[in-house]
């Protein structure tokens, strides 16, 4: 707080370039504090909270350096098109947007015409450097999209219905006719999957080295590459289903079934997180924001949704069918349907996406696949006569970390990020809709032990109502003596007491018994058993 | 160091005086003494001291009573220290002198005593060193800590001693409580700082000794003789002198006479000669190789020559060339004959008498010249070509001689066959043969040879072929390299093998009338089954008589014609519609009373249709496969036509009808899904049977304990269903099933400090790994509670003026800055130690 009053002072000398700088810094000091600091008002403990006063300064601090290193660490600003006048942004063509690049994005421009082998699907390594290619009839093929060079091409004479890259490019998952298949590089087989069946989805999670997939028969399944354990395999019940995305920022699975629902999945449990009823018709496109938390989906009625995950509420609604969506770094939505493409996007901040720019696919080739390149301002479209690359200016994360992923990463590089990721790899239990909760406290379960007062107030209530009910029957002389009655009293409130004392009991026992069970096997022996 | 620690050794059994006059002089008040004054008689209160430390006190106690009578203690004091009593341990209890203390006889002092007055600067420099060595020798120390501890620091800082115990207080768990009113102390703000600080340094002065390389070669003391000398010379006043000067004196200086530079020179090329010598036979040894490595070198030597003469004509002449010319060699020098020096005298001791390697040898030798003087034929057959009779050798130079080598053989072999194949008759006219029996039997096993003639000469005629024309060549790859079989292809298979037939037989017109016609006979007959085979599958079908799979056939059509459920349309018609060619072709080959006869042999045979079953299986896979070939045949075909089908008609049916009242649909999933996770209430139902003796219990109802029961559950259950995070949101079911596995994630319980939840979670919101944070600020996040080298002693707490209301701002500082800092600050304040205190 202290800190923002200086600055206001400071805003009344400083000239308006410095307070503008200052402001911007501001802003990104936020984004690295990530959310408030605690109230430590309500603390008791005086320790505790000086311990804190100094940690919340260091955090501050902290963040104040990482925004202050922004600006040298991440120079490039993303670009966008923007329109003068009557100008559309959306009627610029290709064509003019090449005369105005330089020569490596125009490199970027290009059509491959693969007649023979028929609608093209593609992947991206998350460094945007390689891509792999699959032909529906059999064609598998990575390419070094800097070099444009083709690495391993190859046919498999069968139908390859999607492609994933592993966590790098040495291996890639194609799902085949029946099985899915785990090739390298240099297009070895190494695997077949026969447990996943006939593959229609692939889905890589990389922070968890899982690879996820949906069969025909609506079963999702889920492989641990590193280990080759099978994590999870659950019915989605709800039949045959071809749309499944991963949402990068949680790693929850989602799938777009055929009655118009929406289902999300973590490998860890057999009923689904989230089902959501998304369209009327079946949905046909699904895809995330990086951020996780905006999801498109399209349906057959003919309606694109963009959904906040945090409410679990649409956002915007637009019209038009989608049989491909995808989200890129920095947020554009592409749309395809048919051999057109829309891109759409939202430059005003206020989550309302609007029409941003168009591309139709020549010679009316019908659009399998679009996905952004990772650190590119590229759009790859795989459609039915090879596939295509067209420039979406302003689409693409202008800064890459090469701690995350580095387009020009050496292979001394990838084998040490390798060896990091695999020391990093999480288990999968820690995909949950909100994985900032880790480490907090257990969320309360709904059939919570009342706390100690509580269970007081309700044996005292309980006392009460024994004392209280207790009715005097006049009978017999000898019966209604004072000591008698107080007997009965005391007989009253004791039975009213004894589930409670019984129930106290048990618990403690119950913590005994835990507090025990809380050591190694190994070291159970030692334990003294205390009568 | 070690000076002073001896010192203080010797002192040590002295110090108890001193203390003692200390103490006596400056009248302490010290609790301890005060306690042990009387301690005997009375029952104790207070904390057990450890028994060497009230030894200890209670000698002092003693000399204090001895030296003054005016001192007198105040047991209020003491009970204003002792708030409790604590248990009399078994060795205070008195019980039976099992830990009576023994007369100490060392601290045992006369009564005749005299103090002796001891200069204070002494006194002072004594103590001091005690508080620098106090952490060495812990033994020493611990047993008189107490009081000289705080006398001692009352000394340096020359504050009254309250300062002190108060900290000492502090420090004793057991000596905290003592009163209730608080007096600020001095050294409060200190402690209170030392408390409050994320992090205590312990190593800020630390001596390290010599720090730089100058510093440590000035400490250099010449110690051998070589040294010394060095020494000598380096601090010769005249080298010295002369350095400075112009340097012109230390020519003078540098005279050396004529032999030592001869000496010198000589030694130089002696050493240089060496060297060489070393270097030369170094590089001789280092350029030896392996016997593995030669074994392995000629391998792979050997290996490329053959692949290269196989490969290259050149090659192979080339080599032809080399070995005529080591043969001519071998034959002129006879050098593996046993000639040389070294066989001739092994010969001459006797091969008995040598060993089994040099037997060996000698027999290497000799297969070595016999190999090499060996006439060597197939070099010859490039040189003579004339002498074609053997035929083995077929790795032939140029194309073109070959070719035509090969055709002249070809058709040779082919007149001979023919040859063969039309010498009948001369049937034997008498004699066993001439038995009608034997005439069928030999004109059975005639007609086999023919068979096989024919075969050959069906084989012949192909490579004519190809020999003559690439055409058939390229055809045959086609139909190999297309991976799969493909019925389409295997069928022009077959029209050009009828094709090659009807040229045989153009062939044949050369012949004679009558050969032509039994040949076209067979001919046809061959074509026929020819087909047969290829059609079908040639593996399996080959080894059973060529003809007869009819029945199978058809079995094989009905089986077609309604497909497994497995199979898609595209395959099932596929399949039908190249079962009906073969059966189309198989009822031609019926036409044949031949076939037929055999055809009845052949169907009694009882393990033919687990074979055909196998068959079928085979044939299916492959219509199976072929279906996707004919899906990338067609798409060749359409060429750049979009090749996107309509949607099926399942497909387009279920599309329309999967809109209906999915929202319906939804509604009663979320239901259900309510159900499952918090179900309903079991309705209160009489159990038949119970509490039915009369109609009463039916007038009445069900029990009032039970309805209410029930009402209960169901409020319990709408309440948590309120309460659930999809209660107002319609189209969204969230689970709120508990996983277990992802329960271990979160805390149980609240970590220590901490009592509210929120106030934890929001401090555990940053990461505070190198990941996430700036290289600056990770040290600061990071540093442990204490800061301390290994080895360093920590000092004792020293006063030091400290604001108690000044806020401390350097806790992100290093330890180094903040010693820097301390260290050029004010003398007293040399030592500022912190003391984390417990």
């Amino acid at each position: 707080m202290g800190v923002r009053q200086e600055d206001d002072i400071n805003a009344k000398i400083i000239p308006p370039k410095e307070q503008e700088i200052s402001d911007e810094i501001e802003i990104k000091v936020k984004k690295y504090l990530r959310g408030e600091g605690a109230n430590l008002e309500v603390l008791h403990d005086k320790k505790l909270k000086g311990q804190l006063a100094v940690r919340e300064e260091l955090y501050g601090k902290s963040a104040k350096a990482a925004a202050k290193a922004e600006k040298w660490l991440m120079p490039s600003e993303g670009g966008y098109l923007e329109a003068e006048g009557i100008e559309k942004t959306w009627r610029i063509k290709q064509e003019a947007i090449a005369r105005e690049v330089d020569i490596l994005s125009r490199k970027n421009q290009h059509d491959i015409v693969l007649p023979e082998l028929g609608p093209y699907t593609m992947n991206f390594t998350s460094s945007g450097r390689y891509m792999a290619v699959a032909g529906r009839k059999g064609h598998l093929a990575i390419i070094d999209m800097k070099s444009m060079g083709l690495i391993k091409e190859f046919q498999v004479r069968e139908a390859v219905r999607d492609v994933v890259f592993l966590h790098n490019e040495q291996f890639f998952a194609a799902a085949q006719k029946k099985y899915p298949y785990i090739y390298n590089r240099d297009g070895t087989e190494l695997h077949c999957l026969k447990e996943h069946g006939a593959i229609l989805k692939l889905q890589f999670l990389k922070n968890h080295f899982l690879l996820a997939s949906v069969n025909k028969f609506g079963q999702l399944h889920y492989q641990d590459v590193t280990t080759g354990q099978m994590v999870g395999n659950y019915r989605t019940g709800h039949g045959r289903s071809d749309v499944m995305r991963v949402n990068p920022f949680n790693g929850v699975i989602a799938l777009g079934h055929s009655n118009g629902s929406l289902s999300m999945w973590k490998p860890t449990s057999s009923a689904p997180l989230i089902k959501m009823l998304c369209h009327h018709g079946p949905v046909s496109a699904l895809a995330f924001h990086s951020n996780g938390h905006l999801m498109a989906t399209a349906g057959m009625d003919r309606k694109i949704k963009l959904w906040d995950l945090r409410k679990f509420e649409v956002l915007q609604t637009l019209p038009g069918h989608a049989k491909t969506l995808d989200f890129s770094q920095k947020g554009l939505l592409a749309a395809s349907t048919g051999s057109f493409v829309q891109i759409l996007g939202d430059f005003s901040g206020s989550q309302n996406y609007s029409r941003y720019m168009n591309h139709s696919i020549a010679k009316g080739y019908q659009v399998r696949n679009v996905l952004f390149r990772p650190y590119e301002d590229v759009l790859a479209i795989g459609h039915s006569m090879g596939w295509s690359s067209i420039l979406i200016p302003g689409s693409g994360e202008p800064n890459f970390d090469s701690w995350v992923a580095n387009p020009f990463e050496t292979s001394k590089q990838r084998r040490e990020k390798e060896v990091k990721s695999l020391l990093d790899k999480l288990p999968p239990e820690t995909i949950m809709l909100d994985p900032r909760k880790i480490g907090t406290m257990r969320p309360m379960r709904k059939k919570e032990k009342p706390s100690k007062q509580e269970r007081d107030a309700e044996m005292e209530a309980a006392v009460a109502d024994a004392k209280n009910s207790i009715t005097r029957k006049k009978k017999t002389k000898g019966r209604n003596k004072p000591s008698k009655r107080s007997k009965k009293v005391q007989e009253a409130v004791e039975r009213a007491k004894r589930p409670f004392l019984e129930e106290e009991l048990s618990q403690k026992k119950k913590q005994k018994i835990s507090e025990q069970s809380e050591l190694p096997k190994s070291l159970q022996r030692f334990v003294r058993k205390t009568a | 160091m070690v000076e002073t620690k001896r010192k203080t050794r010797d002192h040590n059994n002295r110090q108890g005086n001193k203390k003692r006059k200390v103490s006596s002089s400056k009248t302490l008040k010290s609790k301890s003494e005060k306690n042990s004054n009387d301690g005997e008689r009375r029952k104790r209160t207070g904390p057990r001291l450890p028994n060497a430390l009230r030894k200890e006190l209670e000698l002092m106690g003693r000399a204090n009573r001895s030296n003054s009578d005016d001192e007198e203690i105040d047991s209020d004091d003491a009970n204003d220290v002792y708030e409790y009593e604590e248990a009399v341990p078994e060795e205070e209890s008195m019980k039976n002198r099992r830990f009576d203390p023994v007369e100490n006889f060392e601290y045992e002092l006369p009564n005749e005593f005299k103090d002796e007055n001891v200069a204070s600067e002494e006194d002072d420099d004594d103590s001091e060193d005690d508080g620098s060595r106090e952490g060495q020798e812990g033994d020493e120390v611990e047993q008189e800590d107490g009081g000289r501890h705080a006398r001692m620091l009352q000394e340096i800082t020359g504050l009254p001693v309250e300062a002190f115990e108060g900290k000492k207080r502090k420090n004793d768990i057991v000596l905290s409580e003592v009163s209730n009113q608080r007096r600020i102390l001095p050294s409060e703000p200190l402690v209170k700082r030392n408390r409050e600080a994320p992090t205590l340094y312990f190593d800020e002065d630390v001596d390290l000794g010599f720090s730089t390389v100058g510093a440590i070669a000035s400490e250099f003391e010449p110690r051998t003789e070589f040294e010394k000398k060095i020494a000598a010379l380096v601090n010769d006043n005249e080298v010295l002198e002369a350095h400075k000067k112009d340097g012109a004196r230390l020519l003078e200086l540098n005279k050396i006479s004529v032999e030592d530079v001869k000496d010198h020179q000589d030694r130089l090329a002696k050493m240089r000669t060496l060297l060489f010598l070393h270097e030369m036979k170094a590089k001789r040894i280092k350029k030896i190789k392996s016997k593995t490595y030669h074994r392995l070198l000629k391998k792979d030597g050997l290996k490329a020559a053959v692949a290269e003469m196989e490969m290259n004509p050149e090659a192979a002449k080339e080599f032809a060339m080399k070995q005529e010319f080591k043969r001519a060699e071998e034959r002129l020098t006879l050098k593996h004959k046993n000639s040389s020096k070294w066989a001739k005298r092994i010969l001459k001791r006797g091969l008995d008498v040598q060993d089994e390697g040099t037997r060996a040898a000698i027999a290497e030798q000799l297969h070595q010249h016999a190999l090499l003087t060996r006439k060597m034929k197939s070099m010859k057959d490039n040189s003579s070509s004339d002498d074609s009779s053997d035929e083995d050798y077929g790795d032939d130079i140029s194309d073109s001689s070959d070719q035509d080598r090969a055709s002249k053989l070809l058709e040779k072999a082919k007149e001979k066959t023919l040859g063969v194949i039309n010498e009948d008759g001369e049937v034997p006219k008498s004699g066993v043969l001439s038995l009608p029996f034997m005439v069928r039997g030999l004109q059975k096993r005639k007609e086999t040879a023919d068979e096989e003639a024919k075969l050959a000469l069906e084989e012949y005629e192909s490579s004519l072929k190809q020999l003559e024309g690439k055409r058939v060549i390229e055809n045959v790859k086609k139909g190999t390299a297309s991976g799969r079989r493909i019925f389409g292809a295997a069928k022009k298979h077959v029209e050009d093998s009828s094709n090659k037939i009807k040229v045989d037989n153009y062939y044949g017109s050369s012949d004679s009338e009558d050969n032509l016609e039994a040949q076209e006979d067979i001919d046809v007959d061959r074509s026929n089954n020819f087909k047969d085979e290829i059609n079908f599958d040639p593996d399996l079908l080959r080894e059973e008589s060529e003809i007869g799979h009819d029945s199978f056939f058809k079995s094989l059509e009905d089986i077609v014609k309604d497909p497994g459920p497995k199979t898609t349309y595209e395959v099932a018609i596929f399949a039908a519609d190249s079962w009906k060619k073969m059966s189309i072709k198989d009822n031609e080959l019926s036409k044949c009373e031949k076939v037929a006869d055999v055809n009845m042999k052949n169907s009694s045979k009882v393990n033919k249709p687990v074979l055909h079953d196998h068959d079928i299986e085979d044939v299916d896979d492959g219509s199976d496969s072929d279906s996707e070939v004919q899906m990338v045949d067609g798409i060749l075909s359409s060429g750049t036509k979009s090749n996107y089908e309509l949607p099926s008609q399942a497909d387009l049916i279920r599309r329309a009808f999967a809109g209906d009242d999915v929202e319906d649909d939804f509604e009663k999933d979320k239901k259900q899904v309510l159900n499952e996770e918090n179900p309903e209430p079991e309705k209160p139902v009489l159990v038949p049977g119970w509490g039915q003796w009369t109609n009463i219990q039916q007038k009445k109802g069900l029990p009032s304990w039970m309805l209410q029961e029930h009402d209960n559950a169901r409020k319990k259950r709408e309440e948590a269903v309120k309460k659930r995070k999809d209660a107002h949101l319609k189209h969204v079911i969230i689970s709120e099933k508990l996983d277990k596995k992802a329960a271990n994630l979160h805390t149980k319980t609240l970590p220590y400090p901490y009592t509210s939840k929120e106030v934890f979670e929001q401090s555990i919101r940053m990461p505070i790994g190198p990941e996430f944070n700036p290289v600056t600020t990770i040290g600061a996040l990071n540093r442990p509670e204490v800061v301390k080298k290994v080895g360093v002693i920590i000092k004792p707490i020293k006063f030091e003026d400290v604001n108690p209301h000044e806020r401390r701002e350097d806790h992100n500082r290093s330890g180094q800055k903040q010693k820097k800092k301390k260290s050029t600050g004010a003398s007293i304040k040399r030592n500022t130690n912190k003391i984390k205190v417990k």
